[in-house]
């Protein structure tokens, strides 16, 4: 059988992003029957796009595969086939598997470890089981995909730290704080790093954010996207005293907030803990503050070593992930293998004979005094019930086999119903479908 | 080997495993194996709680110096399940776990000393007594431990150092600045209540309230010092690394107290005579 799974795609490594847009398959998805249809060589197909890839994984058969799925791309994009190509990057087989658990695991990521394309993967298999596009291969595959990637998240550190400057320093925060509904921040002056951070802050549940900005009116509206309350920047250091965090990103030349001033407000605050953050290039906040005791400051810099530092222990998790996905995709090499009939069939057949002695052990022990003739007649007896048990199934897959769509699904089905894998199945598997119904 | 001492080894056996998995939870990251460890310690403590109970109903009720010793140990487990029940503080284990064990071990080599029992009117001021100041020695060992990985973790992150993993799992700043202020909050209330009723106690059974004592002076030097952190948690808003280097420095004189004076020393307050 030729039949194999392929995987075709380009991605932020290999094509720059005017390529990426102008091949893109994001806008494509209202596209009937799919980029890639279902038919001819083609037996199943899916496709994942995002601003950084678009791969399609789809299992052929013959050898015209690849270059089918290249031309179905550039048709749907309106593109010559030759301006596609060159970026293009085409896996066979288990190198598409692997392929497949490495961009799903977040390894192969523009920033390693970022969780966001399991999401997207996740949405595109829907996509393409609602295009009823997938079988019995893909959906193995998927499902397999998305728990690699949960066993490379839960039992590496490759997403464990943040990577982000604004996602640093809510980390630390948190590392300070712990529970963050008890505590309040503020943004002194506006910027993109600090309305990040506003943002992450108010995901982990802070309670409340004041801005406190030059032009009152843009404090007032950023105030408002937070749900927060804008301060006039000359009460800064009265309203000081009300807050735990402060994130200052004024355009200021020179120092804003000394240690001299922050003395009184510690006072006022019988002591409780305060973290500034400045993002300022020039520094608003000088560095003298962070010999205060219960104040904590990191200035950019700081927060870039994290960054750096988090980042370069990805890197080393990412080591280990990859030994994960490696044997994975061993794992579901096995499978693949066994979609054949005959394997199927010795399987089944050895399943009942270790059931046959198992139990037979546990009747002699019953009988006791039973010599080796008893064993014998009971073996002959019970492989014989064994063998008619399994000769309607084998015939039944044996039939199947024949026809053409159906043989996969029937092995598929007959392993899993004998569990002749081996898997552990939870009771929760599946969920998505039966909500559907 | 009769049924107390079986009874002794298995508390001492979980109250190892206890210690050892805590550990190894904390060494391999393994959630898994802390809360085994609160677990198996939870099963110790609930032997060693029938035990005492036990030994205190028996008819021949006699007040062993080792028996003080086993009532301390269960009095800093005590603290910590109600720390872990109330506040999640699963990391305390690595202070209560050890300490509970090393002091249960530890009162073995006291059981052959007999105290001798207290009158019944005086009982109740004896038992307050006690009881309080144990209490608030939990309380100040469990702010001990979270003392120590505060200040380690607290300068860590002021002077921007990289952080360990170890470092990655404790729970946050204000967390273990909580333990301190719960165990001043509430130890220095107990240990004024113990401190007032050994002096009641003393007052009754010998006549005179003072003997000028060793252990005396120092637990009243420790009131003492304890009062002050008491202020000045409550009025000046102390916090942080000096509330923290305050009570590793009460509970450092209180172990001083207990195993130099109470062992070492001519004291009334004596383990060995």
């Amino acid at each position: 059988m030729d039949r194999d799974i392929y995987l075709i795609g380009l991605n932020h490594k290999t094509a720059t992003v005017e390529v990426r847009e102008k091949f893109a398959l994001t806008d494509c998805k209202h596209l009937e029957p799919g980029v890639v249809p279902v038919e001819g060589c083609i037996k199943e197909a899916m496709v994942l796009s995002t601003c950084n890839r678009v791969e399609i994984i789809v299992v052929g058969e013959g050898d015209g595969v690849i270059n089918h799925v290249i031309q179905c791309w550039a048709d749907a994009r309106g593109q010559r086939v030759d301006d596609l190509e060159p970026y293009v990057y085409k896996h066979k087989g288990l190198d598409a598997v692997q392929h497949l658990f490495t961009v799903a695991s977040s390894l192969d990521s523009l920033v390693v470890g970022e969780p966001q394309i399991l999401g997207q993967l996740k949405t595109a298999y829907h996509e393409a089981v609602d295009r009823n596009a997938t079988r019995v291969i893909l959906n193995r595959l998927l499902h397999k995909a998305f728990s690699v990637a949960k066993r490379v998240r839960t039992e590496t550190g490759v997403a464990s730290s943040a990577v982000s400057i604004s996602y640093a320093a809510v980390e630390l925060a948190k590392r300070i704080f712990g529970d963050m509904s008890e505590y309040s921040a503020m943004l002194i002056g506006a910027g993109e790093m600090a309305e990040l951070a506003a943002t992450h802050l108010l995901n982990n549940g802070i309670k409340k954010i004041y801005v406190a900005n030059r032009t009152f009116e843009r404090g007032q509206l950023l105030a408002e996207q937070f749900n927060g309350e804008a301060i006039a920047f000359s009460d800064l250091f009265t309203q000081l005293e009300k807050v735990d965090i402060i994130i200052s990103s004024t355009g200021a030349h020179e120092a804003i907030i000394r240690a001299k001033d922050i003395r009184n407000v510690l006072k006022k605050r019988k002591n409780r803990p305060m973290f500034f953050i400045d993002i300022a290039v020039p520094r608003d906040i000088d560095p003298d503050v962070n010999g205060l005791d219960n104040v904590y400051l990191y200035d950019i810099d700081d927060l870039k070593e994290v960054v750096e530092e988090n980042l370069a222990q990805r890197q080393e998790e990412a080591q280990k992930a990859r030994a994960i996905v490696e044997s994975e995709t061993q794992t579901f090499s096995k499978w693949l293998r066994s979609l054949e009939l005959q394997p199927t069939i010795v399987d089944l057949v050895n399943r009942s004979e270790a059931i046959v002695e198992e139990e037979l052990i546990k009747c002699m022990k019953r009988l006791d005094g039973a010599n080796g003739d008893t064993e014998k007649v009971l073996r002959c007896a019970m492989i014989a019930v064994a063998k008619k048990m399994n000769h309607e199934p084998i015939s039944f897959l044996k039939r199947r086999h024949e026809e053409e769509e159906a043989g996969d699904r029937y092995i598929d089905i007959t392993r899993r119903m004998f569990n002749l894998d081996n898997d552990s199945v939870h009771g929760l598997a599946h969920g998505h479908r039966r909500r559907k119904n | 080997m009769n049924l107390s001492e079986l009874f002794s080894l298995l508390i001492i056996v979980l109250y190892a495993l206890g210690t050892l998995l805590i550990i190894a939870g904390t060494v391999l990251r393994k959630d898994q194996l802390k809360k085994l460890s609160n677990w198996s310690a939870v099963a110790g403590f609930a032997l060693h709680s029938g035990m005492l109970l036990f030994a205190m109903m028996g008819s021949d009720f006699d007040l062993s110096k080792g028996y003080y010793i086993q009532f301390l140990s269960w009095s800093l487990l005590f603290i910590y399940f109600f720390l872990w029940w109330r506040m999640r503080l699963s990391f305390l284990g690595l202070t209560a776990s050890p300490l509970a064990m090393l002091l249960f071990i530890g009162s073995f080599t006291l059981t052959t000393v007999q105290g001798k029992l207290p009158e019944e009117w005086t009982g109740m001021f004896f038992g307050l007594h006690i009881g309080t100041l144990f209490l608030s020695f939990g309380l100040l060992a469990m702010a001990f431990g979270a003392g120590l990985i505060f200040i380690r973790l607290e300068r860590k992150i002021k002077t921007k150092e990289q952080l360990t993993d170890f470092d990655k799992d404790m729970p946050a700043l204000a967390t273990f600045d909580r333990v301190n202020h719960v165990a001043v909050m509430a130890g220095f209330p107990l240990y004024t209540i113990g401190m007032a009723s050994g002096f009641i106690w003393a007052r009754l059974a010998w006549g005179r309230l003072l003997s000028a004592d060793p252990k005396e002076i120092v637990s009243i030097f420790v009131w003492f010092v304890f009062a002050w952190l008491f202020h000045q948690r409550l009025a000046a808003g102390w916090r942080g690394r000096k509330a923290a280097k305050a009570v590793i420095w009460l509970f450092a004189i209180s172990v001083f107290s207990l195993i130099g004076i109470n062992v070492f020393m001519p004291t009334h307050h004596s383990f060995i005579q």
